[in-house]
């Protein structure tokens, strides 16, 4: 299982909303958090998102069982550990 | 989090030294417009070869103070060919590293921003850099003696969870940099735990607050 959060912040709403698009992902809440998880990876292109990259680059909160194997300034890739 | 009573009042004045005083009151006097507002002319005294000095202060608003140390006969101190009056630094170290160290004065509006860009790119310290991060816009320039001065304003206010998530953030870093190997990937796997444990019912919280104010 591949989890990443992302703080739910005006200017983050486009990266799970972007991520939400592939249909093996689910977006739901933890508080105010964006809980994004998916049984495999998690891929989100950041152009899709129309992030500027000082917000691209601290998008994400916290990831678990999961790590980032590329986060560059054409997309995020997420994967199961 | 905290249970300390928080009751400072911002900065009373940062000080740094200075070998330009002229150039340093033509910036921020006469350029940025802060008032001068107080000064004291010491001679040196006590065992150690103290040389006299003048210590005096810029308003930089809020009655918070930016401070200078000028001292007479001092000449700059050497270590290298980077930096500022205070720090020197040798050729390899790297750029981001010295500017790290800078002071940052807040503007409320983007009119005020531009007045001080306006004011700067009129004198012999143009704005170096104007970028919007996440949430604020900032100009960057230095000063006579070296050191980065940035103005900067919030593009929108801080929100309540991005307190939370700043705490969320530090306790993790504290947690990983006491640990074996500190990274970012570490810290990101420390704060998921804590936003499991800690966010949902936080946000119980913020709910039951909000109920309490309507």
């Amino acid at each position: 299982m591949t989890t990443l959060f992302v703080l739910d912040v005006p200017e983050n709403t486009a990266v799970a909303e972007v991520a939400g698009r592939d249909p093996a992902v689910t977006v739901d809440h933890v508080g105010p958090y964006f809980r994004i998880v998916s049984d495999s990876d998690i891929v989100i292109d950041r152009r899709t998102t129309g992030c500027r990259h000082a917000v691209w680059y601290s998008s994400v909160a916290g990831l678990a069982q999961s790590r980032i194997t590329q986060w560059d300034k054409d997309a995020m890739r997420i994967e199961p550990r | 989090m905290s249970e300390l009573q928080h009751t400072v009042k911002g900065v009373d004045h940062v000080a740094y030294p200075t070998f330009d005083p002229a150039g340093t009151v033509k910036f921020y006097r006469d350029v940025l417009g802060f008032p001068v507002v107080h000064s004291i002319c010491a001679a040196g005294w006590g065992p150690e070869k103290h040389p006299d000095f003048i210590h005096f202060f810029f308003d930089i608003g809020n009655d918070d103070r930016l401070a200078f140390f000028y001292y007479f006969g001092l000449e700059p101190f050497d270590g290298g060919p980077q930096g500022d009056s205070y720090s020197r630094f040798a050729e390899d170290v790297p750029i981001f590293f010295i500017r790290s160290r800078h002071l940052a004065i807040h503007v409320d509006s983007e009119d005020d921003l531009m007045e001080y860009r306006h004011r700067l790119d009129g004198s012999a310290w143009p704005v170096e850099m104007q970028i919007q991060h996440e949430t604020i816009e900032s100009i960057y320039t230095h000063d006579p003696n070296g050191y980065m001065i940035e103005i900067t304003r919030a593009l929108r206010p801080v929100t309540p969870q991005e307190d939370l998530d700043a705490n969320l953030t530090i306790d993790a870093l504290v947690d990983v940099v006491t640990g074996p190997d500190p990274s970012m990937d570490a810290l990101l796997t420390r704060k998921a735990e804590l936003i499991t444990e800690r966010a949902a019912a936080w946000q119980q919280q913020q709910e039951s607050k909000e109920m309490a104010t309507r």
